[in-house]
């Protein structure tokens, strides 16, 4: 019954495995530590399993597991380089070399990206998953108005950053 | 166009490009050890119950000649129904830590459960600061000769300089004590209150 049950839970992971990929990708910012958190993220949904009672959809709850493992329960490993604080020196000199082309600019919003803390990425997320303003709030526990207000703030945090 | 609109567009063509793990590979995954914090935190914090009960179960006794008088020991003794109030609020909040419960619910529960641990340490500190306060008093005075004879022969000024020394060494204990400890979580727990406060913010 358990080893049943447990490749179906490996079955619809691999199904839906984007999902933590994507994650990993805003939190982590090298190859190990996608890993490391790939792997954490796999042990805490494998772990809640048995209380997916299946009233939501298997990929909404795994949003919600990967993002409480990338905020909450993942340790950095020393492997891991720290994601920088906001660091205006680093950007100046970037943003000399500022190219209008797409690709360029893509390149600095990901950075920036990754210069935001662990909430403002989990609304970006969210926000490039599609994932709507009830589903979001409800993810992080804070009420509609404010994840709005905070998606605000993000969006003109984003905006400093590459244009400062 | 907005910033976020072209990483959107960005982040949906990306979608093919992610690696791709087999079943076997995700299989591997799940049987692996854990790192979470949250299994850190546990570790640490038995560690810290197991020591509590052991040193109110194991009055050290340094000096056998002393003899203390029996109401000391039986304080001794009824710390351990509070210790195991705190062990089983322990065990109450750890379960009710769930990875599919939302980001803020989450990280509270761990805060608390990691909190009553803290009160758990503060109040064995406390209380072996009290408690062997009380004993080195006792101690002092029987070494002196029983409390008659240090009684016909100390003055105030030896008093209150037994009384200050005993309370500045307990005092400086716990201190020291609970500043390490202080040290200890600032550290473990840094991330986990920085991204409570920045949720706790947003709803003011």
């Amino acid at each position: 019954m358990n080893k049943e049950l447990e490749h179906r839970f490996v079955e619809q992971l691999q199904k839906h495995q984007n999902i933590v990929h994507k994650v990993c990708r805003l939190y982590t910012n090298n190859a190990d530590a996608h890993n490391d958190l790939f792997q954490e993220i796999t042990i805490q949904l494998w772990r809640a399993y048995p209380k997916f009672r299946g009233d939501s959809k298997f990929s909404t709850w795994m949003y919600r597991v990967g993002l409480n493992t990338a905020i909450t329960l993942y340790r950095k490993s020393k492997r891991r380089i720290n994601t920088q604080e906001f660091n205006t020196v680093e950007f100046k000199i970037k943003a000399e070399e500022y190219d209008d082309t797409e690709e360029q600019q893509l390149k600095l919003l990901y950075k920036a990206v990754h210069q935001l803390n662990d909430i403002e990425k989990a609304l970006v997320f969210l926000y490039l998953e599609d994932k709507d303003y009830r589903e979001i709030s409800q993810t992080l526990g804070i009420t509609e108005v404010n994840a709005r207000v905070k998606m605000n703030r993000v969006k003109k945090k984003l905006k400093t950053i590459l244009n400062p | 166009m907005d910033e976020l609109e072209l990483l959107k567009k960005d982040w949906k063509n990306a979608e093919k490009h992610y690696p791709s793990l087999s079943h076997d590979e995700i299989y591997k995954m799940t049987h692996s050890k854990s790192s979470s914090i949250v299994k850190w935190i546990f570790y640490i914090s038995l560690i810290e119950l197991g020591l509590g009960l052991i040193l109110a179960l194991v009055n050290p006794r340094i000096d056998n000649e002393i003899i203390y008088p029996t109401w000391l020991e039986a304080i001794g003794y009824f710390t351990i129904p509070v210790l195991i109030y705190f062990i089983v609020m322990f065990y109450k909040n750890y379960k009710s830590i769930s990875a599919t419960d939302n980001v803020r619910k989450l990280i509270k529960n761990i805060l608390k459960t990691r909190k009553t641990v803290k009160y758990y340490v503060l109040f064995n500190l406390i209380f072996t600061g009290i408690f062997s306060a009380i004993a080195v008093f006792i101690a002092y005075i029987q070494a002196s000769g029983g409390y008659e004879k240090f009684n016909e022969t100390a003055h105030f000024k030896e008093y209150a300089i037994l009384v200050l020394v005993i309370v500045l060494f307990s005092a400086l204990f716990i201190a020291i004590a609970y500043g390490l400890y202080y040290l200890l979580y600032g550290i473990l727990l840094k991330r986990l209150n920085r991204n409570y406060d920045e949720l706790k913010k947003l709803e003011v």
